[in-house]
């Protein structure tokens, strides 16, 4: 890894997912910080990231390199931390049923990550896969059924799911632009992500001949 | 020169390595304090909410002491005041102060607040809400908490007696039906 990436490219990525992932634009106090439900789940989405080898904090803080370096490295985790907690608490829904439901299942999804322990690409298609899904779910569905606008038919139609569900899934309005915000902040996230520095593989001397996908994680 | 014996195995001169080295120490220290400034950016913007993109950059301007008032708009502002025309006050004095930094121009938002909601039998506690809203303000940005504005046209110089007044107003008391209420001066 480059030290550009390790000092400017990373941090700056996490450093805005954290700033924008907590904009709630229109709101009385538009800057969110993270719940502590979400801190958890940053904990887990740091753990998943070592276990799989997508991050290999040996190759951010070590003895062997200079201070201005590790300190360099130490950005980075504590960037991506924030990130990971602002882009998670912003993918949460704010009220109701559906915040329970999102915020339970992305905590077995995380658990289940970690016991799994994926390789590099299976864990970074699992983030995608995540993280589209809870974005489709706040941003697409349930701001479709908070959204004020649209003719009698809708809002009788939305009346009666709301009724049917005792007003628990009814969320607050989302303003227009949270969506395309959250949009390039999973975005940026996942690219930022994949950027991190990973474990070194080592190749099974026999495997490598006949292309075997089976590889195995160096632990030094 | 030893060390250039031991580089030369690498195929890479002593000045390439040197600046590469030194290239390299540039590139972290610039993105180490690029970082942290970034953070205290985030920081600052969490603990302050600004609503708009003006208060976000008025802020920043302020903590580096590089914020200004737009002196023209102010004048305005202070000119439709004396006018008793509010409103067109109002939107001078956001104008002149669109991070609203200024303690001397929240004091005179407040005041405008106050004088357009002011009534003799009784006041309207939504302006009154938003005048205390910036005299709040001015007192946060005054020195110390202590903003005396030297201006012949208004009754209260201070921001803690229009703060009072205001809270007065907000207030329901016996004192409200009072008919000598209705002999009151605005201030």
């Amino acid at each position: 890894m480059t030290a550009a990436r390790e000092a400017i490219v990373l941090p700056l990525m996490f450093l805005t997912v954290a700033l924008f992932g907590g904009l709630e634009p229109g709101a009385p106090d538009p800057w969110a910080p993270p719940s502590l439900f979400s801190l958890v789940l940053a904990v887990m989405v740091l753990a998943a990231l070592v276990r799989s080898g997508t991050l290999a904090p040996e190759r951010l803080l070590d003895g062997s390199r200079s201070m201005i370096a590790n300190s360099n490295g130490f950005v980075v985790l504590v960037s991506l931390f924030a990130a990971s907690a602002q882009l998670l608490h912003m993918l949460t829904p704010r009220s109701g049923l559906p915040s329970l439901m999102v915020g339970v299942v992305l905590f077995l999804l995380l658990l289940n990550t970690l016991v799994m322990s994926p390789d590099r690409p299976r864990l970074l298609r699992s983030f995608a896969v995540v993280t589209g899904s809870a974005f489709l779910l706040k941003f697409v569905l349930l701001a479709a059924l908070a959204d004020p606008d649209g003719g009698r038919t809708k809002r009788v139609l939305l009346a009666l799911f709301d009724v049917a569900t005792l007003g628990t899934m009814t969320q607050p309005a989302l303003d227009p632009r949270a969506g395309y915000v959250a949009f390039l902040m999973v975005l940026l996230f996942l690219v930022a992500v994949a950027l991190l520095p990973c474990a070194a593989y080592r190749f099974p001397a026999g495997l490598v001949p006949a292309r075997e996908r089976a590889i195995t994680r160096t632990e030094s | 020169m030893d060390q250039c014996i031991v580089y030369a195995d690498e195929r890479l001169s002593c000045p390439t390595r040197y600046n590469r080295a030194v290239r390299e120490g540039i590139v972290r220290g610039a993105g180490l304090v690029l970082a942290l400034v970034y953070a205290s950016g985030i920081v600052w913007t969490y603990v302050r909410q600004p609503q708009t993109v003006g208060q976000l950059t008025g802020g920043l301007a302020a903590g580096i002491g590089a914020y200004r008032i737009d002196e023209r708009a102010f004048n305005d502002g202070l000119a439709f005041f004396r006018r008793d025309r509010f409103v067109e006050a109002r939107a001078a004095l956001m104008r002149a102060d669109p991070a609203e930094r200024d303690a001397r121009t929240q004091f005179y938002i407040a005041y405008s607040y106050y004088r357009q909601g002011w009534g003799r039998i009784y006041s309207d506690d939504t302006l009154f809400a938003e005048g205390l809203k910036h005299v709040d303000k001015a007192i946060a940005l005054a020195p110390s908490g202590r903003l005396v504005v030297d201006d012949p046209n208004v009754q209260m110089h201070s921001a803690d007696e229009l703060r009072a007044e205001l809270q007065a107003g907000l207030q329901r008391d016996a004192s409200d039906f009072n008919p000598l209420r209705v002999l009151r001066p605005r201030k």
